[in-house]
């Protein structure tokens, strides 16, 4: 199998949420409607983006720890103006996700990540690798809400649809936990057929480069 | 693994008999609809095993059949009137979330008749537990009308039933489709328990935890009635039956199945006792199966101790080294084998051991 990573990879070959199962709580538990999916994803992008960002001055030479204590201080930092700005715009959403909006701060994208494969790169290509890493996040937050919100509500951005089977059960957290792990095993698949079907095509390749 | 594949459908098919036939009292008492109801079950079920089988790269086989008992199961635990949309979410979330996820046939985890249940009781509750009058017939497409709560409500809230016996026995009062005719789950028990198709170790376990129960901290006025109306409510004798004493779930060996369906059986009686909850057994089934889960593996983890003391033994008798080492050499290849399938396939292990039960 040839390894080619590219920048892409956080959104279709190693997804923050589908392949990684890193911060799926918040998928789980708040990625029940629409508009929660919406108010995570902009806490998630802006503190994790920020934080990542600055925490790549940290000098590398310090002790692992410290370093991992000073990105949790940063983050935690960077949470005060979001949480801020999310309470302008999100009131009723902060209210509903409650406890799992603050816990954004020290996801492992942030605290494990940055040291094993972000801090590894060179600065432009972390900038883009990040943020398609957090639009992998993104877009499975926003896929899981939509279909949830739809499934267990019968709405779309709380707007009624003539959709009358409802499965109230999608909206908590165990059938968040079905729904993710559905979700999971399809995108599973896909990624295995796609690569499948790339190791076919390069070994077909009998050209000399 | 011929011998056991025979054994399995046998079972299966012992099992579907019984099935069919509360299927066709149901009809007596509901009419067509409990008859549909039945076979969206079985045409979801069959169709949801058949692509997730298929998604495995794996053949659907004449074994993979079992599912069909599965979707009756659940067919005749739902009220004759249930939604029939519901009722293919569930059978479809039975075969592919509660079965096939899992492992499927081969690693059976949950009922999947019993998960399929607590799904629908999360999101339908009220249309789960309003049920129809015996007799009262409604056409395939009809809106329900007229439902009531059924006798194990007011058996739970109140702790009196105003059914007699012979009622009783017939199944003449109101609840789940499959679970009220009593006498015939009786048969059906005897039936199935004499022909070895389900645990006797767990459905003994189960009716004896409640009749223990039921007796010492009655639910109705007399203890009498406490254990008689705790045996036909709240689908006690019906899940006890077919879904805690399923072999594919249950531990193997009468005292470990005993032990398992006794806790299920006291569980479940003081879960109805204290919260009134319906049906309680079904979902702590459901919890208990880690139980069962864990049972087996110590079982299998006894017979491999039992086996290499055995093998030791027979070593260390006064035989020179040599004939021993020879000895060792002639076996460890088929104790390996043995090692290999009950890896590759659990089941395989358990049907070419003797019957615990004999």
């Amino acid at each position: 199998m040839n390894d080619t990573r590219t920048v892409f990879d956080g959104i279709t070959r190693d997804n923050t949420v589908l392949s990684a199962l890193m911060v799926i709580s918040p998928v789980i538990v708040c990625g029940n409607t629409l508009k929660n999916a919406v108010a995570m994803i902009y806490a998630f992008s802006a503190i994790t983006f920020f934080s990542v960002m600055i925490s790549s001055f940290v000098p590398k030479r310090l002790p692992y720890a410290v370093k991992i204590t000073i990105y949790a201080v940063i983050s935690s930092l960077i949470y005060i103006p979001v949480r801020l700005l999310a309470q302008e715009f999100y009131p009723d959403s902060i209210s509903r996700i409650g406890i799992y909006y603050p816990l954004l701060a020290v996801n492992s994208l942030i605290v494990f990540q940055t040291e094993a494969k972000f801090f590894r790169m060179k600065k432009l290509r972390m900038t883009a690798s990040l943020f398609f890493y957090i639009a992998g996040f993104d877009i499975v937050m926003l896929i899981t809400g939509i279909v949830r919100e739809f499934l267990a509500y019968g709405t779309i951005n709380s707007r009624m649809t003539d959709f009358d089977t409802l499965i109230s059960g999608l909206a908590e957290p165990f059938g968040g936990f079905i729904f993710l792990g559905l979700f999971c095993g399809i995108y599973r698949r896909i990624r295995s057929a796609v690569m499948q079907s790339r190791d076919i095509r390069s070994d077909g390749n009998v050209s000399d480069k | 693994m011929l011998k056991g594949s025979r054994k399995e459908r046998f079972i299966w098919l012992d099992i579907m008999l019984t099935l069919m036939t509360l299927e066709l009292i149901a009809y007596f008492y509901y009419g067509v609809r409990a008859l549909v109801l039945g076979g969206v079950c079985l045409v979801f079920c069959t169709a949801g095993d058949i692509i997730s089988v298929r998604l495995m790269h794996r053949r659907f086989t004449a074994d993979d059949l079992t599912c069909t008992s599965d979707a009756l199961i659940l067919a005749l635990m739902l009220p004759a009137v249930m939604d029939l949309r519901i009722a293919a979410i569930a059978g479809l979330f039975a075969v592919i979330i509660a079965k096939n996820v899992f492992g499927g046939r081969s690693n059976m985890i949950f009922s999947p008749a019993a998960a399929a249940y607590v799904f629908i009781s999360t999101s339908w509750e009220k249309q789960l537990l309003s049920y129809p009058e015996p007799h009262v017939k409604t056409g395939i497409f009809d809106t329900p009308e007229d439902l009531v709560y059924s006798a194990s409500h007011f058996f739970n809230i109140s702790g009196k039933m105003s059914h007699n016996d012979f009622e009783i026995l017939l199944g003449n009062f109101s609840g789940p489709c499959g679970a009220v005719s009593i006498l015939l789950l009786v048969v059906a028990a005897v039936i199935l328990l004499l022909r070895r198709d389900i645990s006797g170790g767990a459905f003994t376990g189960v009716i004896s935890g409640t009749v223990l129960f039921a007796f010492l901290t009655p639910a109705a006025y007399s203890r009498y009635d406490s254990v008689r109306y705790t045996l036909v409510c709240n689908m006690v004798l019906f899940a006890s039956v077919y879904i805690v004493a399923d072999k594919r779930i249950a531990p193997e060996r009468f005292f470990y199945a005993f032990f398992y369906g006794f806790f299920v059986g006291i569980f479940s009686y003081v879960i109805v006792l204290t919260t009134a909850e319906e049906n309680a057994i079904i979902p702590v089934s459901l919890l208990f199966t880690p139980v069962a889960l864990g049972l087996r593996n110590l079982e299998r983890k006894i017979e491999f101790a039992y086996a290499e003391d055995t093998d030791k033994d027979s070593g260390s008798d006064a035989e020179q080294p040599d004939e021993a080492d020879e000895k060792a050499a002639e076996y460890a290849p088929v104790s390996e084998e043995v090692l290999t399938e009950v890896h590759a396939d659990g089941d395989t292990f358990i049907q070419e051991e003797s019957d615990p039960d004999e």
